[in-house]
């Protein structure tokens, strides 16, 4: 009985054995690609004219193809299923086997450039799910970069100028919005940029397992997070700081430009870069690379849930009629401390001492011509116990007990404790209209003068309050 | 009757006109101690005029000093926040029934705990209790309703057993999709529905349904807040009373409900 069970459990396993092994013959035989090519080679002689052209069709041997291009390092087989990228006859066929679009190859000869030094993806790969790489199963380092953003790869050897006159539009669009919206505030590229974000040289060549992956919707691909977490960039990062308003359409520029940010280098003979750009250096250039993303128009300070503090506006006549350029110029070059305002300076984000003046220039452009009416602090023995009881009623609801700030600005930071005490009293008398910051001089509330200096030596002394 | 004479008679009249004189002073004297020249308590004068008064304004109108603030969401949208105007005797964060008045703990727990996300400050460890109650008094002073009406008994909030339960959610999520709270709130509960864009309160201000995924309600973060607001609903926005449209345990199903969007339940 028993005994006869197990033969036969061995003739069951062994017939299944077989049909394995069989299969796995069977693939080896007919792999995807001579499929391909035998399509290919039916497609060729229909679609031959000439004699000339039926011997060519009938002479052409079913292979792997590879393209070796040593001063790449690149061994391309996809031409072994897209075999027919250099044949004029297959343009209207369909992919695998259609012509190359455009004239591409006519200046980016298969036998100089191969294919995955634009496309990436695998190039050793003879079948489509590992050449691709776009499965979630699949753990190869760069899935084939989608057509919508294959722009990406032209800025390797070519500079933006001549993109745009020959439409690469979309990474110049990209590149445009990178530098417009912001980015540079808290990303550093070439070494200048804020330091809130990751640095983002290189980001381009990043392997997919840089990415967390957890969140994404679509294919787990770098092209598709990026596009995903400029949408929204907490559904992919939950504690991410990142501020974006980005529109679909945008977020599809902005990842083809980062994916052009790439750290690999191609072969100097193989570049095209011409600098015929020179940068654009106007105090509205610079305040759109690195102050919009938070300041926005500057024109109306804004509390930020992200950031759980206020935003000020740095454009506000108010604030521009009591500060000078030289106070400005401070705030930029040191930051704020204790915010998330970067210190500018060239050791800090790595802006030159030209680039926070023409910043500066910009933001005080439309300085109004009326001074603030002096306040003389020094006339007052100022109370720094009275002060302490003031400002907790009167301040600390804003701007902390310990001054860290959150509806109003962080007082504990150096630029403020160093600022003029006339500054500081002037501000708290007038207010800052435009602001949430009321005139606590103003009938309404009505603090004397003597209060307000006893307020301005209790913030003076509140640097050395921990928090 | 020998003790009543002319001058004994004369003597009691003296002196009921002498008590009754000084407790017209008495009376006169603690009124000028409690109140303020415009009869207003003095205590709760000084505490509005010192912390409130910057934002909510001299005359309660919500145009304090300070003004609209801007606030940036997560999202990234903008909108304003304004101080309570407190002229029109309208409040949101009641215990009462919708069109009431709210209890004086209503205000005490405004007061205290301040409101999450609206710049209201806590002040809890800030005020003395008299100088709360104090204020709470004067602020009542603001609108002719707190004269005539009497505000209404506090709906009671005593949470089911199987509130948060599979079934419970499920039933919940039911009554969410019935009672169209997704048009405001969202699908997915954060607050971005087909409708939550043209939100407007009663003082026409543009507003934003609130997003559950985005931590707790302004009006507290127990399951019981989330209750009373559904059924008091929150008097000049757009969130209405259910009160009427839907009973007790359907309330309590919708809260269930809530509580997974909120990431409390599973």
């Amino acid at each position: 009985m028993h005994r006869r069970f197990y033969l036969k459990l061995l003739l069951v396993s062994s017939i299944a054995l077989l049909a394995f092994a069989l299969l796995a013959a069977y693939k080896e035989i007919n792999p995807e690609w001579k499929h391909y090519q035998n399509n290919y080679k039916e497609l060729f002689m229909k679609n031959a004219k000439d004699e000339a052209m039926k011997e060519k069709a009938k002479a052409f041997k079913v292979e792997v193809q590879q393209l070796y291009i040593e001063k790449l390092n690149r061994a391309d087989r996809c031409v072994s299923c897209h075999i027919g990228v250099e044949n004029p006859m297959m343009a209207k066929a369909e992919a695998p086997y259609k012509k190359h679009s455009g004239d591409y190859l006519g200046k980016h000869p298969l036998s100089r450039f191969g294919c995955t030094a634009c496309h990436q993806g695998q190039g050793r790969a003879t079948n489509k799910e590992e050449a691709h790489a776009l499965e979630h199963d699949t753990h190869w380092e760069y899935p084939i970069v989608p057509l919508k953003h294959i722009q990406s790869s032209c800025a390797q050897c070519h500079d933006y100028a001549m993109l745009e006159k020959n439409g690469a539009d979309k990474v110049v669009r990209g590149r445009k919005l990178f530098l417009e919206k912001g980015c540079l505030g808290c990303h550093k590229v070439d070494g200048a940029g804020g330091i809130l974000g990751k640095a983002l040289d290189g980001i381009g060549t990043q392997p997919r397992a840089y990415f967390p992956m957890r969140y994404i919707q679509g294919e787990r691909t770098q092209s598709a997070w990026h596009k995903e977490h400029f949408l929204d960039p907490r559904a992919i990062v939950p504690e991410s700081e990142m501020k974006a308003s980005i529109n679909d359409e945008e977020a599809d520029f902005l990842a083809t430009y980062i994916l052009a940010l790439k750290s690999t280098e191609m072969p100097r003979e193989y570049r095209r870069i011409r600098q015929t750009e020179t940068p654009d250096m106007s105090g509205e250039a610079l305040y759109k690379k690195y102050c919009i993303g938070c300041h926005t128009t500057g024109r109306e300070s804004y509390f930020d849930e992200i950031f759980n503090r206020t935003i000020p506006s740095i454009m506000n006549p108010a604030l521009l009629k009591s500060a000078d350029n030289q106070y400005l110029k401070k705030i930029v070059s040191e930051g704020r401390e204790g915010t998330q305002m970067t210190s500018w300076k060239p050791t800090a984000a790595g802006l030159t001492e030209q680039e926070i003046d023409m910043i500066v220039e910009y933001i005080s452009k439309d300085r109004p011509a009326a001074k603030p009416e002096p306040f003389d602090v020094a006339k007052f023995r100022a109370d720094v116990k009275r002060g302490g009881e003031l400002f907790n009623i009167r301040c600390a609801l804003c701007h902390g007990k310990k001054g860290e700030g959150e509806l109003g600005i962080n007082l504990k930071n150096p630029v403020v404790q160093s600022a003029d005490p006339e500054f500081l009293a002037v501000t708290v008398r007038d207010g800052r209209a435009g602001t949430p910051m009321p005139p606590f001089g103003k009938d309404g509330v009505g603090l004397k003068e003597q209060e307000i200096a006893d307020i301005v030596s209790y913030v003076k002394t509140l640097s050395q309050k921990k928090l | 009757m020998e003790g009543f004479s002319d001058k004994g008679i004369v003597r009691t009249i003296a002196g009921t006109c002498v008590i009754f004189l000084l407790l017209f002073l008495a009376v006169t004297f603690h009124k000028t101690d409690a109140y303020g020249e415009d009869g207003s308590p003095a205590l709760g004068k000084k505490v509005y005029e010192e912390r409130c008064m910057i934002c909510h304004g001299a005359s309660g109108d919500g145009k304090g000093l300070v003004g609209v603030i801007k606030r940036s969401e997560k999202s990234g949208r903008v909108l304003d926040v304004r101080p309570r105007d407190f002229t029109t005797g309208v409040f949101r964060f009641r215990s009462t029934p919708t069109g009431c008045l709210p209890a004086d703990e209503d205000l005490m727990r405004l007061v205290d705990g301040g409101i999450t996300k609206s710049f209201m400050p806590p002040h809890k460890d800030e005020l003395s209790l008299d100088e709360k109650k104090a204020v709470v008094a004067y602020i009542k002073i603001f609108s002719e309703r707190w004269k005539e009406e009497e505000p209404c008994k506090a709906i009671s909030a005593a949470k089911p057993k199987w509130l948060g339960s599979k079934a419970s959610v499920e039933k919940g999520q039911k009554i969410y999709k019935d009672m169209k709270c997704w048009e405001c709130h969202g699908d997915d509960g954060k607050g971005k529905g087909p409708k939550s864009n043209e939100l407007k309160d009663d003082w026409g201000n543009q507003i934003l349904p609130f997003n559950f995924t985005a931590g707790s309600l302004k009006r507290g973060a127990n399951p019981e807040d989330v209750y009373i607001t559904f059924t008091a609903g929150l008097d000049g926005t757009g969130m209405p009373s259910y009160e009427d449209s839907l009973n007790e345990e359907d309330r309590w199903h919708l809260v269930s409900y809530t509580l997974k969007l909120m990431g409390v339940v599973k």
